[in-house]
C-alpha cells in the first residue's frame, strides 16, 4: 500500500540547492515514487500541498526546522528508505575537500585570492563583504535584501580603493572568460559588457558569441546600482575599466531604465570621459540626446535583441549581415510563424501566458507587449495596475516572472529547480482561453543541468490536456544559451522542436511573435516600423 | 568621489590574472567554479551567534 510520509527534523538546516540535490538523490532510491526534501517556510508547505506531499506533521514545520516528504510504494520499505536518506543529509562531503569555516583561513590557503562570490544571507553580507574590500579583494555579491545604506556604504569603498564591487543581487558575471554564477561559456572576445540586470547580461553575450564575435568581460553590477540612491558606482567604474582594458573595442551597457538623474550622468560620463564606441541598451528606455563627446561612437538601443546586433556590428560590418540573415528572423519570416499559430486556434482562444525563469527576459517581455498591444498582466507589472492579484493565478495575458520572491523564499531559483513552473504548465493547459504558453530556458553555468529534459513531460501532457478538449496549444521558447554550455544550446533546442515547441533564437522575437498572436495579426506597415524601432539601434539626438 | 578619478589599476590586474576565488555561502557556485577548473576555496558559512559578537565587542573595548 502507497504511503506517505512527513518527517520534521527540528532546526536543522541546508541551503536550498543542497536540498534540491537531496530531493534529486532520495527520488531515486527503489520504492520512492516521489521525495521533496525541503526547509519547512509557508511557500515550501504550499508547494508540498500541490505535490500531494503534505502531512499534518509537515504542516507543524516552522521556517527553521526541514521535511523530509517521501511517498513510498509499499510501507515495509519505509524504515530503509528514511535510513538511506538521514544518511545522505549527513554524509561528509567528497573525500578530498577541504571546507573552511573562517574567510581568513581559506584566503590564507588559496594565497593571491583576488576574487570573492558571496552569497550569504543579505543582513549578513556587510560584515563579510567589507573585510574582503579591505584586503584589496573584488568582490561579486549575489545576495539579496542587502540594506541600500550597506550597499551605497561598501560600494563607495570599493570604488576608493579601485576595486570591483559586482552587485547586491548580481545574478552574472563573466570575468577573464569564467561564469561567476550564473552565466554562460561565450566566445571571447572584443565586446565589454557593464549590466544592472542579470539575464540581460546573459542574453546580450550569449546573442553577441552565437552571431560569431565574443566578450572580453561581463560586469554585472545589481539592479539598484544605476538607481538614484546608488548613482550608479559601479557601472561607472566597469566603464572607467573597459575603456582602460586593450581587449575591449566596443562597450555595451545594459540595464532597465535608470533614474533619469543617472542615466543622465552615464551618458555624461561617456561623452566626457571615453574615446571607444558604445551600445546602451536601457530596456524599453527613451531615446535621448546625444552630447557632442559621444556623437557617432554612442548606438542607443531598447531590447537586448538590438544591443547584440549593434555591438556585433560595430566590431565587424560582415558577421553582423551574416547573423541578421542566419540568427536573427527577418520580418516575414517572424509573420509567417504567428499567421501559422493564428490559423490553429480555436474560437475563444485569445490568450497569452508567459512563465519566465529570468527577471531581464519577463521586463523585455512586458516593453514589447506594450509597445504592440499596451500593458498586460505580470508579477512585476511596467503599470501597478496591472499587477496580477495572485501570483500563482495569471488572468487575461499575464506574463509571470518565476524568479521573484513570492515564488523563491527558501526555495532555489527556478533556472535550477523546474518544480513550479511545471505545476504552473499544467495549470495554464486547462484554461481555454489560453493561446501560447512562452517559456525562457537559461543554460550555462549555475542553471539546471538539463533544464529542457526537466520540462518536456509537463509540456506534453499540457498538449494532451488541450488535445483532448478539442484544441491546440502553442509552445513558444527561446533558449538563452550557446553550444559551449554544460547543457548544449543545441542539443536542448533541439529536444525541443522534437516535442513540437517552436523555437525563437531571442526573447525578443518570442515576446514579438505572441504579440503578433495576440493581436491576432499585424500589417507590414507596423512590423517593420517595429523592426526599425526595436529590434535595431539609433544614433538618437 | 569622482569615478573619473578612481585608481582602476586593480581592476585592470584582475583583467590581466589567473582567477583565485573565495567562495562564501552557496555551495552549488563553489561547484560550478570546480567544473570550470578554478582555484577556488568555499567557507561554509553561518552567522555568529549574538553572544560571540557581544564578547568579541567586549573585549574590543577593554584591550
Amino acid at each position: 500500500m502507497v504511503v506517505l510520509k512527513n518527517i520534521v527534523k527540528k532546526n536543522f538546516y541546508r541551503d536550498s540547492v543542497q536540498l534540491l540535490h537531496l530531493s534529486e538523490e532520495a527520488k531515486k532510491i527503489e520504492g520512492v515514487l516521489n521525495a521533496a526534501i525541503v526547509m519547512g517556510t509557508k511557500l515550501n508547505k504550499e508547494i508540498l500541498e500541490r505535490e500531494g506531499l503534505l502531512t499534518d506533521e509537515g504542516r507543524e514545520a516552522t521556517d527553521n526546522d526541514m521535511i523530509i516528504a517521501i511517498k513510498v510504494k509499499d510501507e515495509s520499505l519505509l524504515p530503509n528508505i528514511v535510513e538511506r536518506i538521514e544518511r545522505m543529509l549527513t554524509a561528509p562531503g567528497v573525500a578530498e575537500e577541504r571546507f573552511f569555516y573562517s574567510i581568513d583561513s581559506a584566503i590564507e590557503y588559496l594565497k593571491e585570492v583576488n576574487l570573492a562570490l558571496v552569497s550569504v544571507p543579505g543582513q549578513y553580507a556587510k560584515e563579510v563583504v567589507k573585510p574582503l574590500l579591505e584586503k584589496g579583494i573584488h568582490v561579486h555579491l549575489f545576495s539579496d535584501h542587502v540594506p541600500l545604506e550597506d550597499e551605497i556604504e561598501l560600494k563607495k569603498l570599493a570604488a576608493g580603493k579601485g576595486l570591483l564591487l559586482m552587485g547586491p543581487e548580481a545574478g552574472t558575471s563573466i570575468i577573464n572568460g569564467v561564469a561567476i554564477a550564473f552565466a554562460n561559456v561565450v566566445n571571447r572576445g572584443p565586446v565589454g559588457i557593464v549590466a544592472a540586470a542579470g539575464t540581460g547580461l546573459q542574453e546580450v553575450s550569449v546573442l553577441i558569441s552565437r552571431a560569431g564575435s565574443g566578450i572580453s568581460q561581463g560586469i554585472g553590477v545589481g539592479g539598484r546600482d544605476v538607481k538614484s540612491a546608488v548613482g550608479g558606482i559601479m557601472t561607472l567604474m566597469g566603464i572607467k575599466a573597459l575603456e582602460a582594458d586593450p581587449e575591449t573595442k566596443v562597450i555595451t551597457i545594459v540595464s532597465k531604465p535608470p533614474s533619469p538623474d543617472v542615466q543622465d550622468k552615464i551618458v555624461k560620463y561617456i561623452a566626457e570621459n571615453t574615446k571607444k564606441k558604445y551600445v546602451t541598451c536601457f530596456i524599453g528606455g527613451r531615446v535621448f540626446e546625444v552630447p557632442k563627446g559621444a556623437k557617432g561612437r554612442l548606438i542607443q538601443t531598447r531590447t537586448l535583441h538590438a544591443a547584440a546586433l549593434e555591438a556585433v556590428k560595430l566590431i565587424d560590418q560582415k558577421l553582423y549581415e551574416e547573423a541578421r540573415k542566419k540568427i536573427f528572423l527577418s520580418p516575414k519570416e517572424v509573420l509567417s510563424i504567428a499567421d501559422r499559430i493564428i490559423s490553429n486556434l480555436e474560437k475563444g482562444q485569445k490568450y497569452i501566458r508567459g512563465l519566465f525563469t529570468g527577471g531581464t527576459l519577463t521586463y523585455e517581455t512586458l516593453v514589447i507587449f506594450k509597445e504592440l498591444i499596451g500593458d498586460i498582466y505580470s508579477n512585476t507589472p511596467l503599470n501597478p495596475k496591472f499587477k496580477l492579484e495572485d501570483p500563482w493565478k495569471s488572468y487575461k495575458h499575464s506574463v509571470v516572472d518565476l524568479g521573484e520572491e513570492e515564488f523563491t523564499a527558501g526555495r532555489a531559483h527556478p533556472m535550477i529547480d523546474p518544480t513550479i513552473r511545471v505545476q504552473r504548465i499544467i495549470e495554464e493547459a486547462k484554461d481555454p482561453e489560453v493561446a501560447i504558453i512562452m517559456l525562457d530556458f537559461v543554460l550555462g553555468y549555475g542553471s539546471h543541468p538539463d533544464p529542457v529534459g526537466a520540462h518536456l513531460s509537463a509540456i506534453r501532457k499540457a498538449m494532451e490536456i488541450a488535445e483532448s478538449n478539442g484544441r491546440s496549444l502553442t509552445f513558444l521558447a527561446h533558449v538563452c544559451g550557446t553550444e559551449k554550455d554544460p547543457q548544449n544550446a543545441i542539443e536542448q533546442e533541439s529536444k525541443l522542436k522534437s516535442a513540437g515547441v517552436i523555437v525563437l533564437p531571442t526573447n525578443a522575437l518570442m515576446a514579438l511573435t505572441s504579440a503578433i498572436v495576440a493581436k491576432g495579426g499585424i500589417s507590414e506597415e507596423e512590423l517593420s516600423r517595429f523592426y526599425e524601432t526595436y529590434l535595431v539601434g539609433s544614433e538618437g539626438g | 568621489m569622482e569615478i573619473k578619478n578612481a585608481n582602476i589599476d586593480p581592476v585592470l590586474k584582475l583583467f590581466r590574472s589567473k582567477l583565485k576565488v573565495v567562495n562564501i555561502g552557496l555551495e552549488h557556485f563553489y561547484r560550478e567554479l570546480k567544473r570550470q577548473n578554478i582555484d577556488v576555496a568555499h567557507v561554509v558559512w553561518q552567522p555568529r551567534p549574538k553572544l560571540e559578537k557581544d564578547l568579541e565587542e567586549i573585549l574590543s573595548k577593554i584591550m
